[in-house]
């Protein structure tokens, strides 16, 4: 735990920079996936409590649909991509090839769109972090849930973090602008404790 | 009617009136005490079953198990004696298939400390919502002691 909450902050500028690869590369993916303009912002470490956590959405009853991965090999952790509700229908429709607006219901088909776009996405992101960091990355099949945010972004930290004291959190927003859009979505890596020293040491930075 | 938002990890009781609110609880359960003689309640949003899951114990609302003896010593300072009922919800396991096979999902471990908490303080639980895979929100009324329980996915249900 102490391992998290000292961080210096060239260690936190590493991680911010590995997490940049990592989103440009999926930013990149997502893009010829949909053929639009995908920005990336810098990305936020966020070392907090559990309980404290900021949301990325005003509303904690908002919609939204996450896609979460499991991150097996060299380091071990989740992945997890998060849109409101609206956008993860906009980006079924891209993935399909369909008209804007033309789909109204997630059906199968959509789901499974969805889920293949954070299968894509997270393996964009771990196969540039493990270029960068030299480690073998494998991603585990990806699940997708559709409920309220705070429920589902909560239940994933609580579920699967082996501390709950201190959850160490990297996010990248993506915006998707088209022609007459443009959509929300977070990228989150959630490093276990231990994974994150190996990450630093591989930064040389331990 | 006032509504007070209790958020993860917290507790709050209060009078006739009140709505106390908590919204977004996954694997995390709702713990709503109702006094029925007094028209009076406390609702609590916990995370974890046991203190011993973590090392900062700072609130008393994160556990099942600190919980409710709060929450009724608080009501008994509220003037608030005799019979309580207790009325859970949540619990829900999300990204089930992520689970280590044979794992027992922290929503499931939630609601049977919640249980056994209301048991060890003598309290009867009237009524459950809870487990399955979705999210809910808890809107308690505590004069009444009726609980709207909101989900997107299954619409909403009354306690």
């Amino acid at each position: 735990m102490e391992a998290i909450t000292s961080l210096k902050s060239i260690q936190l500028d590493a991680l911010r920079e590995t997490a940049n690869i990592g989103a440009g590369h999926a930013a990149t993916a997502l893009s010829q996936m949909t053929g639009s303009t995908i920005m990336i912002n810098v990305p936020a470490i966020n070392v907090v409590r559990m309980e404290a956590i900021p949301s990325q959405f005003g509303d904690e009853e908002e919609p939204v649909a996450a896609v979460m991965m499991h991150m097996l090999g060299d380091l071990s952790g989740r992945t997890l991509l998060v849109f409101p509700k609206p956008a993860v229908m906009r980006l079924a429709e891209l993935m399909l090839r369909r008209p804007l607006g033309s789909s109204t219901a997630l059906g199968e088909l959509e789901t499974s769109a969805i889920k293949e776009a954070g299968n894509i996405l997270s393996g964009a992101y771990m196969n540039a972090l493990s270029d960068f960091l030299g480690m073998l990355l494998l991603p585990s099949p990806p699940s997708l849930v559709i409920d309220m945010s705070r429920a589902v972004l909560s239940s994933a930290y609580a579920q699967f973090a082996s501390d709950p004291d201190c959850i160490l959190c990297v996010e990248s927003e993506f915006m998707l602008t088209d022609r007459a859009q443009s959509l929300r979505g977070f990228f989150l890596l959630l490093p276990d404790p231990a994974s994150l020293q190996v990450m630093l040491r591989a930064l040389r930075l331990a | 009617m006032t509504d007070i938002q209790v958020s993860i990890s917290d507790y709050a009781v209060a009078r006739a009136g009140t709505r106390l609110v908590t919204v977004g609880l996954g694997s995390c359960v709702a713990i709503a005490l109702h006094a029925p003689a007094h028209r009076a309640g406390g609702l609590a949003h916990i995370m974890l079953p046991h203190a011993a899951l973590s090392n900062d114990r700072s609130s008393p609302g994160k556990f099942a198990g600190t919980a409710v003896p709060h929450m009724v010593e608080q009501l008994r300072a509220l003037g608030v004696t005799g019979r309580l009922e207790a009325r859970l919800v949540g619990g829900a396991s999300m990204f089930e298939q992520l689970l280590p096979p044979g794992g027992v999902p922290l929503g499931s471990r939630n609601v049977v400390a919640a249980r056994a908490a209301c048991a060890d303080a003598g309290i009867a639980v009237v009524a459950e919502d809870t487990g399955g895979g979705h999210g809910r929100s808890v809107y308690f009324d505590v004069e009444a002691g009726c609980v709207l329980v909101r989900s997107v996915l299954h619409g909403d249900r009354t306690l």
